[in-house]
């Protein structure tokens, strides 16, 4: 179920008051949360629904056992069981193809002709990638002891399937959501109108700023052919804001509705276009993600806490692991591997914290030029478009027919993010709507937002860019 | 505690719907006023269609009728008025849709529709398109629910909401308030010609179609719903289709040979300029492959008016 659809719009409230319906009853509570996860998430694929009970299931029982398991090497064992099973899960159904592919191809190269026979024809479960993270993570940190597993299985399935972030994150930890999700919650107005507000705000960034910035991106991309540097580079710079309104939109309204349910989920963006470096720049977008990778990848690799060249091999390797995450496709793998150089030559040059406006346009334009191996369809088309740029700038498209007018709102749209972001970036104490003391002005606030939704919204029931991940 | 919270919750919530349906209200009725008051566009042409047209032939059909049909000519030659409500990019749907609404209000003694090959073919973009009625929808709930209802659900509750009836229409208004978007009596001239040299970057350029060639039976079905409002205000109804550049084989175009078929059962008379020897390779009649300049629209204009003289 897509949160921009009619049926969420009904699905939401009758949840919503189930489940605060049933409060003084915290299991039926979690029940209720479990099965409209699971209906939450079967609207889509209910076949696939298998992978995520399986997954709750080992986890659970990988968790007892390794709490339990007095010895290290029965600890080890099962913490690679579980490791096995949830990358196992995720390499069959996402990575296979574009191992075989990728193997058949530089055979190829090295002249032998090989048959393509091995490839399956294998759909990508949504939110695999997210879910058997979440999982994951619960398992390794039980096996490094931060963690105590629990026994309410309810409880654990509530939260490795908990709705609002099963698809497409934040990617929960267990030592934040678990205990939220086995204590009673408290129903508060606080929390429901912080949630509504949030919620707002992410339907703004989903349908106004990434639906209509995906108009001419998509129109320029995929017509590559067709267009020149110039249109490349206003599609690649309206596609860094159609992505940011995307991702961060459904993060939003994930935490928004998380908050009418009184569970608090992560923060997973944190204005990340104002960074003024690339370290900052992946400490304020998709939080959950940074910081999974860093405690599970980087730090066990040793982190910086190595001699210099291991260190920055160690955040290359990061990196490299993260754009694989994203997809099953070389563009993923370069566009992860170039933020780590990125961060390679940041580390190297400069010594001080980087800070100023020239800084904040420097790292737009470096994060920028990777995100054209992020959305390029591959690496043929990607090379293609950056050659354009450099080479041959051409005549701007600006759309044809309503595709123009479509530009425009995007622009608007854009427009209103950035002063919005700006002022909360470095005016943060300045006049502010939800925060104002004055009832009316809120209320008026919100709903000219919900105004300029229905106004310069896009109502196809798009779906998020992060789904396929 | 928690029955104060609720009615916190309550009240707070019923604040903002109030004052979320006042805003709504106020900017979208500045919005629906300003839609409804372009003097140019798309727009002002089917708002002029919808609310004042009373010519005696009307026009339907996509690009082809809004490019190649010019009433100035078709009226010297009849002594009747005409009004050209070609849209652009609409199909089928869309003109079936229209020709009710205006039939609610006023029977012209005439309708042409100029007819595309392909208007049987599935496409989306058939679908997607219709939102350029949702201004409409308050005023033709009975005609456009079930249309709007093909390719959405919920068609009420979302366009209960004033700012959403006129979704992002401000831009297209400011840009023809700014710069005029001038047509005579619907008809917009295209000029320029043809040369062998264009013909080509054009066909390299246009090589994706924008349908499938599967019969989309809805699509049949508003064919066939056509004619019969036609013909349940006794209003004569002719299809025509445009002339081409290049000849083109139709005789496999499922999609035609249905039309065709439909016409014949239907009685209703059929006038094909398709591969019309007039036309063919005429480079100087032409803008693009498919669609005649001024100098090729008044040709077929007048062609078009001797075939209407003649069946009178």
């Amino acid at each position: 179920m897509l949160f921009n659809s009619i049926d969420f719009l009904f699905f939401l409230p009758i949840v919503f008051l189930l489940y605060w319906m049933l409060s003084q009853k915290l299991k039926a509570q979690n029940i209720l949360l479990l099965i409209s996860s699971y209906i939450f998430y079967g609207w889509w694929d209910y076949r696939f629904l298998s992978l995520i009970m399986l997954s709750t299931v080992v986890d659970y029982f990988v968790g007892l056992k390794l709490y339990k398991s007095g010895s290290k090497s029965n600890r080890k064992r099962w913490l690679i069981v579980s490791l096995l099973f949830n990358i196992g899960l995720l390499s069959f159904f996402k990575y296979y193809n574009f191992f075989i592919e990728s193997w058949i191809e530089s055979l190829t190269l090295i002249g032998y002709s090989v048959e393509n026979t091995w490839t399956l024809q294998v759909i990508l479960p949504v939110g695999i990638s997210f879910y058997t993270f979440q999982t994951l993570s619960y398992s390794i940190d039980i096996y490094k002891g931060k963690l105590s597993p629990t026994k309410n299985f309810i409880g654990f399935a509530a939260f490795v399937s908990f709705f609002p972030q099963l698809v497409a994150g934040p990617i929960e930890r267990a030592s934040n959501l678990l205990p939220q999700i086995l204590n009673a919650r408290e129903y508060t107005y606080k929390a429901i109108s912080s949630g509504i507000k949030l919620m707002i705000w992410g339907f703004f960034l989903k349908l106004v700023v990434a639906d209509r910035a995906a108009i001419y991106v998509n129109a320029v991309y995929n017509n590559i052919e067709n267009h020149d540097g110039l249109s490349f580079i206003a599609a690649t710079l309206l596609f860094a804001f159609q992505i940011y309104g995307d991702f961060a939109g459904y993060s939003l309204i994930a935490i928004g509705v998380a908050k009418m349910f009184g569970l608090n989920l992560m923060t997973n963006f944190n204005r990340p276009y104002f960074s003024p470096s690339i370290s900052e720049f992946w400490n304020r977008w998709h939080i959950s993600l940074s910081t999974w990778f860093k405690d599970y990848v980087y730090i066990p690799l040793g982190g910086n806490r190595s001699k210099k060249w291991r260190w920055l091999f160690n955040l290359f390797i990061t990196f490299l692991i993260s754009g694989l995450w994203h997809g099953a496709n070389w563009t993923f793998v370069i566009w992860g591997a170039l933020n780590g150089i990125y961060l390679i030559f940041e580390a190297l040059l400069f010594k001080n914290k980087r800070t100023g406006i020239i800084n904040i346009i420097l790292t737009f334009i470096l994060i920028n030029f990777a995100w054209i191996f992020f959305r390029a369809n591959s690496l043929e088309e990607a090379s293609y478009i950056i050659n354009k740029i450099f080479t041959s700038p051409g005549n701007l498209y600006i759309g044809a027919g309503d595709d123009i007018t479509a530009s425009i709102y995007a622009a608007i749209a854009i427009g209103i993010l950035l002063i919005v972001e700006f002022k909360k970036e470095f005016f943060n104490s300045l006049f502010s709507i939800s925060k104002n003391k004055y009832e009316i002005i809120r209320l008026i606030g919100y709903s000219f937002v919900v105004f300029l939704i229905l106004y310069l919204g896009v109502f196809g029931e798009s779906q998020f860019i992060y789904f396929q991940f | 505690m928690r029955k104060a919270e609720l009615k916190l919750t309550a009240i707070k919530v019923l604040k903002f719907v109030i004052i979320l349906l006042i805003v709504d209200f106020c900017l979208g009725s500045i919005s629906k006023e300003i839609f409804l008051n372009q003097k140019t566009g798309k727009f002002h042409r089917s708002t002029y269609s919808i609310y004042e047209a009373k010519e005696d032939i009307l026009i339907f059909g996509s690009s082809h009728a809004h490019r190649h049909y010019v009433p100035e000519v078709i009226e010297k030659k009849l002594s009747k008025t005409c009004y050209n409500a070609g849209a652009e990019g609409q199909q089928l749907l869309f003109h079936t849709v229209l020709q009710k609404m205006i039939l609610k209000r006023t029977l012209p003694k005439l309708i042409i529709l100029n007819i595309d090959e392909n208007f049987l073919y599935k496409t989306d973009a058939a679908y997607n398109r219709l939102n350029d009625l949702n201004p409409y929808y308050q005023d033709f709930k009975d005609e456009l629910r079930p249309l709007f209802s093909l390719n959405s659900s919920l068609v009420d509750f979302k366009l209960f909401f004033k700012s959403y009836q006129t979704n992002s229409t401000l831009i297209h208004a400011l840009k023809y308030y700014l710069s005029p978007q001038i047509d005579y009596k619907g008809y917009r001239p295209l000029n320029g010609k043809m040369t062998q040299n264009k013909a080509m970057i054009y066909k390299k350029n246009h090589s994706e179609k924008e349908f499938i060639e599967i019969i989309d039976y809805t699509f049949k079905n508003a064919l066939i719903d056509f004619i019969s409002n036609a013909k349940k205000n006794n209003v004569k109804l002719i299809f025509v289709t445009s002339p081409n550049l290049i000849e083109r084989n139709i005789s496999k175009n499922e999609s035609f040979q249905m039309i065709k078929e439909i016409a014949k059962l239907e009685e209703i008379s059929f006038f094909n300029f398709l591969n019309s020897p007039t036309y063919l390779n005429q480079y100087d009649l032409f803008h693009d492959p498919t669609h005649l300049n001024d100098d090729g629209a008044r040709v077929f204009s007048k062609s078009v008016a001797d075939i209407i003289n003649s069946i009178n």
